[in-house]
C-alpha cells in the first residue's frame, strides 16, 4: 500500500522545499561569500581572517574554552553520574529530572544569574570582602573564567545524562570483577569504566564541545567585548563593521565544527544499534 | 571512596551549581531594593509587577508567543506528512530528504538569522517578522520530524491496511487510525518546539527591528540599559512558565517517552 | 472459467525490481476453503496481499465474482483480511473495532449495534465489547479481528498465518472455529500458512508454492499421498526422497539399483513407514532411534545416505550401531514427476 513514489514525494516535498529555500539556500550563499573576492574563488578571506591577531586569539580562545569546559564537564559528569546511578529508582528519576530541569529554562535566564553571583556586588565578592580575603571586589565578570563557568553550567546536564546512560549500560559485574582481581579505584576507572562508557563520553563530549563553540548568549553576557568568542565576534563584525566576509568565514568554521560533531554522533549511534 | 558521603556531597554540589543560580535569580527578583543584588534587600513583588507594566516586554512577549505557536504549528503541518512519508514509504532520495529537513539543527541559529537578513529581508524588502517566522519554523522543523518519526516508528503500519480494507480512503486511514495513535508524539513535538522557539536567541539577533523583537532579545537590550531586578523577575517568570509546561506535559503525557 | 469465483490470470507480482510471483494462474470456486502453503519467501503472502489490493500487480489480472478487480482500490474490493498481527485499532475498544467498517458504510444507531453484537456473539466475545485490544489475549484479539472482517460480509476472506501465533490447544480451538464460521456463512476463504499440518487439517484444497510459482494444487489427500515433486514430497513429510537416473537411485555414492525395476519418472519417495526393516538387499547401521508411542523411529546410515525408517513399537528393537537389512520397495514408493 505504500508503493506510490508520487504519493511519497508529495508528502515530503513541502517540508523539503521549505527547508531548502528558506534555510539551505541563504546559508549556502552566505558561506560562499567567504570563498570569493571580486567574483573569483579564493581562500583569500580565510588567510585574511587568520592573519589578524585578534581573530586568531578569538578562534583559539573558543577552542580552548570549548575543550576546557568539555574536560571539566567530563570529570564532574562522571562523579555525578556515579552518584546518580547508585540511587534508588525513584530518587534516580527525581535527580535526573532536576539535572535536566535547567535545560528547559532560557539560556538568558540561566546566564543572567551569574551576574548576580559574580558581579562586583555579587555574592562571591560579598563573601570575599566580608570575610576579609580581599580588600577590594575582584573582577570576575567579563573574564574567561566567567564565560567558562557560564558555559559549564549550561552544558553540564548534557554530559551527566550521557554518562548516566552509558554507566547504566555497563555490565554490572565489570567493576567488582576488576576489584577482585586487585585493581585500585584509579585502575578500575581507567581500565574498566572508561573503556566501557567511552561512547557515552564521546556523545556527551561532542554535545558539550559543539555547544560551547557555538554559544552566543553566555559569552555575550559574561564575556562582553573583552572576552570575544566566535559567535560574539561574528555579531560584532556584522553589527559594527558590516563585515560580511568575516561573518561568512566564522560561519563556515562554526558549521564545519557542528557538522563534524553531528556526523560523529550519528556514526556512534548506528554503531550502537548494530550491536 | 565511601559511597555514603560521596553521593550526597557530589550531588549536592552539582545541584547547587546547576540550580543554585536560578534560585538566586528568583530571590533577587523578589527584592524590594533598586538594584539587582543578592541577598535581596527586603522582599517585595514590585519588580514582578513591573515586568507586566513595561510595554516593550509586553510587545516582545507577544512576538515570542506568536512565533512559538505559529512556528511550531507550521513546522508540524510541514513535518508530520514528511515524517509519515519517510517512515512508511520508500522515498526517492529518502536519506537526502531527511538530511535536508534535519539540517537546521546543525547550523548555529545566528548564521540562519544573518543569512535571512542579508538575502531575504534586505534585497526583497521582506518584513522582519515574516522572516523571523520562517526562521523559527525552519529551526523547529527537525524536532517535529524527529519526534513524530519516532512515534510513527512505534506504530504498526498494518492497522492502516486493515482500515483501508474495511472501506476507508488513504487519507481517511491517516486521520482515523494513525493520528489518534500518534497524538502523544505530536503533542510532545509541539511542546518541544514551543519551548525551543521561545528560548531561542541567536536567530533573532539579526532579525530584530523597531517593534519586532523577541522577548529574550528585548531582555538583553534592557539589561544593557538598566540594572534593575525586573529582568531577573522576567527570567524567573519565563523559567517557571517553561518548567510548568514541561511538568504538565510529563504529568499528562509522559512527555519524556517521546524525546 | 465460468464457475471460478476468484481467478488469477498470468499474475506477476514484484517489489521494486525483485519478482516475487511469476505468471501465476489459479481459480477458486465459491465457498471453498483454500490454503496457500509454502516456505517463507515462496510468494504466498505476496499473492494474498495482491488479492486484497495492497499490492499492484506488475502484470496479469484478478477477477472476483465476475468483476475484474485488478485496478480496483483496496477499499472497494469487498475482500476481508485477518492480519497475522490482527491489526486491531489500539485506540478503539472491541465494539468500535468491529463497528469500524460498518460506520464507514454509513451505518449507525440500532442497526449498527445489532450487527456488531451479532458479530461478537458469533465469535463468542459478547462480554468483551467494552474492552481495549491491549486487555485481550492473543486468541481473543484474533477473534475480534475475525468478527471485524466478517460483519462486512465480504465476498472473500483472507487470513494471514491464522494459527501460527497460537499455542497447541488454542490452535485446535481456532481451527474448529474457522471451519465452523466458514461452513455457517459459506464465505470463500483463503488462508496462508507455512505449516503443512494446518493446511492438511483445514483446507478443501491446497496450493503449494515455491519461489513464486505453484508446485502443486490438490486436495489434502492428493498432496499427502501423491506429491508430484521432490519439494512437495519433502514438505509433507516424505523423509526418503531420491532422484532417478537410468532407472537407478541417484545417491552421493553413485547410482544404486533397486530391488525391482524402477518406473520412468523423475524420482521416488518413501515415508518412514514404507521402508521394509529386517530384510532386503540393502544394509545400514542404526545411528539413532526414538520412541514415538505406537511406533519406533530409526535413523540409518546406509550406502544410499541417511534413511529414516519406522517400525511397530512392539517389534524387536534394533540397537544403536547394529546392522540392519532394509528395502525400499518400488511398489510402495510415491512417484515424483519433478525433481529439484
Amino acid at each position: 500500500m505504500f508503493q506510490s513514489r508520487t504519493e511519497a514525494l508529495a508528502l515530503v516535498l513541502p517540508a523539503a522545499l521549505f527547508a531548502a529555500i528558506v534555510f539551505l539556500a541563504p546559508v549556502v550563499i552566505l558561506l560562499s561569500e567567504g570563498f570569493r573576492i571580486e567574483g573569483s574563488w579564493t581562500l583569500g578571506a580565510y588567510t585574511d581572517f587568520f592573519s589578524s591577531g585578534l581573530n586568531r586569539a578569538v578562534f583559539f580562545r573558543t577552542l580552548r574554552l570549548g575543550a576546557l569546559v568539555t574536560a571539566v564537564a567530563a570529570i564532574v559528569g562522571y562523579a555525578a553520574a556515579f552518584a546518580i546511578v547508585n540511587l534508588s529508582p525513584t530518587s534516580k528519576g527525581r535527580m535526573i529530572g532536576l539535572v535536566v530541569l535547567p535545560l528547559m529554562i532560557s539560556p538568558v535566564a540561566r546566564t543572567y544569574a551569574w551576574i548576580v553571583i559574580l558581579g562586583r556586588t555579587g555574592i562571591i565578592n560579598q563573601l570575599l570582602v566580608g570575610v576579609g580575603l580581599s580588600d577590594e571586589p575582584i573582577r570576575f565578570l567579563f573574564t574567561e573564567t566567567a564565560v567558562f563557568i557560564g558555559l559549564l553550567q549550561l552544558f553540564l546536564p548534557l554530559m551527566i545524562i550521557s554518562l548516566v546512560s552509558a554507566l547504566e549500560n555497563m555490565p554490572n559485574d565489570a567493576v567488582p570483577a576488576a576489584r577482585v582481581l586487585g585493581a585500585n579505584w584509579f585502575q578500575v576507572f581507567w581500565k574498566v569504566i572508561l573503556p566501557l562508557t567511552q561512547e557515552g563520553l564521546v556523545i556527551g563530549g561532542t554535545l558539550v564541545f559543539t555547544g560551547s563553540m557555538t554559544a552566543y548568549i553566555t559569552p555575550a553576557i559574561l564575556g562582553g567585548s573583552k572576552v570575544l568568542m566566535l559567535e560574539t565576534l561574528l555579531y560584532q563584525r556584522v553589527s559594527v563593521a558590516n563585515d560580511f566576509v568575516s561573518a561568512s568565514v566564522i560561519a563556515f568554521i562554526l558549521i564545519v565544527m557542528s557538522f563534524s560533531a553531528n556526523l560523529l554522533l550519528k556514526r556512534l549511534a548506528t554503531a550502537r544499534t548494530k550491536r | 571512596m565511601n559511597p555514603r558521603f560521596f553521593t550526597p556531597v557530589v550531588l549536592g554540589l552539582v545541584l547547587l551549581f546547576l540550580i543554585g543560580p536560578f534560585v538566586i535569580i528568583v530571590a533577587a527578583s523578589l527584592s524590594a531594593g533598586e538594584t539587582l543584588a543578592f541577598p535581596p534587600q527586603g522582599l517585595s513583588l514590585r519588580w514582578v509587577f513591573k515586568v507586566f507594566e513595561v510595554e516593550s516586554f509586553r510587545a516582545s512577549f507577544g512576538v515570542s508567543l506568536f512565533l512559538a505557536i505559529g512556528g511550531t504549528l507550521t513546522a508540524l503541518v510541514l513535518g508530520v506528512p514528511a515524517a509519515y512519508a519517510l517512515s512508511r514509504y520508500k522515498v526517492p532520495f529518502g536519506e537526502t530528504v531527511r538530511t535536508i529537513v534535519s539540517s537546521p539543527i546543525i547550523v548555529p541559529g545566528i548564521i540562519v538569522g544573518l543569512a535571512l537578513l542579508r538575502y531575504l529581508v534586505v534585497p526583497f524588502q521582506f518584513g522582519i517578522l515574516p522572516a523571523l517566522f520562517l526562521a523559527h519554523t525552519a529551526l523547529i522543523l527537525p524536532y517535529a520530524v524527529r519526534v513524530v518519526s519516532a512515534s510513527l516508528g512505534n506504530l504498526r503500519s498494518d492497522i492502516e491496511e486493515a482500515a483501508v480494507l474495511l472501506g476507508t480512503s488513504r487519507p481517511g486511514a491517516f486521520f482515523r487510525v494513525v493520528l489518534p495513535n500518534i497524538r502523544g508524539g505530536v503533542l510532545a513535538a509541539f511542546i518541544l518546539g514551543f519551548v525551543t522557539s521561545f528560548n531561542q536567541v541567536p536567530v533573532s539577533l539579526f532579525l530584530s527591528g523597531p517593534g519586532v523583537r523577541t522577548l529574550p532579545i528585548d531582555m538583553l537590550g534592557y539589561m544593557e540599559i538598566t540594572y534593575d531586578p525586573s529582568v531577573a523577575a522576567l527570567s524567573a517568570l519565563l523559567a517557571f512558565m517553561s518548567m510548568g509546561i514541561v511538568f504538565l506535559a510529563e504529568r499528562f503525557l509522559g512527555f519524556s517517552r517521546y524525546v | 472459467m465460468s464457475d471460478a469465483f476468484l481467478s488469477l490470470e498470468n499474475l506477476t507480482l514484484a517489489y521494486g525490481d525483485t519478482v516475487a510471483v511469476k505468471d501465476l494462474d489459479l481459480t477458486i470456486a465459491q465457498g471453498e476453503l483454500v490454503a496457500f502453503l509454502g516456505p517463507s519467501g515462496c510468494g504466498k503472502t505476496t499473492t494474498m496481499r495482491a488479492i486484497a489490493g495492497l499490492l499492484n500487480p506488475k502484470a496479469g489480472q484478478i477477477r472476483l465474482d465476475g468483476i475484474d478487480i485488478t485496478r480496483v482500490a483496496a477499499n472497494k474490493r469487498a475482500v476481508g483480511l485477518v492480519f497475522q498481527s490482527y491489526a486491531l485499532f489500539p485506540h478503539l475498544n472491541v465494539f468500535e473495532n468491529v463497528a469500524f467498517g460498518l460506520r464507514l458504510r454509513g451505518m449507525s444507531g440500532k442497526a449498527l449495534e445489532t450487527k456488531v453484537e451479532a458479530g461478537l456473539a458469533s465469535v463468542g466475545l459478547s462480554e468483551f465489547a467494552g474492552r481495549r485490544p491491549a486487555a485481550l489475549s492473543g486468541g481473543q484479539q484474533q477473534r475480534v479481528a475475525l468478527a471485524r472482517s466478517m460483519v462486512m460480509e465480504p465476498k472473500l476472506l483472507l487470513l494471514d498465518e491464522p494459527l501460527s501465533n497460537l499455542d497447541a490447544r488454542l490452535r485446535l480451538e481456532m481451527r474448529t472455529e474457522l471451519q465452523r464460521v466458514q461452513k455457517a456463512s459459506g464465505v470463500t476463504m483463503i488462508f496462508v500458512t507455512h505449516d503443512q499440518m494446518e493446511a492438511l487439517a483445514l483446507a478443501d484444497r491446497i496450493v503449494v508454492m515455491l519461489n513464486g510459482e505453484i508446485e502443486q494444487i490438490g486436495t489434502p489427500e492428493d498432496i499427502y499421498n501423491h506429491p508430484k515433486s521432490a519439494f512437495v514430497a519433502d514438505f509433507v513429510g516424505f523423509e526418503n526422497v531420491f532422484a532417478l537416473e537410468d532407472g537407478k537411485l541417484k545417491t552421493d555414492k553413485g547410482p544404486i539399483a533397486l530391488s525391482a525395476p524402477a518406473p520412468d519418472v523423475a524420482g521416488l519417495a518413501w515415508r518412514p513407514g514404507m521402508v521394509t526393516l529386517g530384510t532386503g538387499p540393502f544394509e545400514g547401521s542404526v545411528r539413532g532411534t526414538s520412541f514415538a508411542g505406537s511406533t519406533r523411529e530409526y535413523l540409518l546410515d546406509t550406502p544410499l545416505g541417511a534413511i529414516k525408517a519406522e517400525a511397530d513399537a512392539a517389534l524387536a528393537l534394533h540397537d544403536l550401531g547394529a546392522l540392519v537389512k532394509f528395502d525400499l520397495p518400488v511398489d510402495k514408493a510415491v512417484q515424483l514427476q519433478r525433481f529439484g
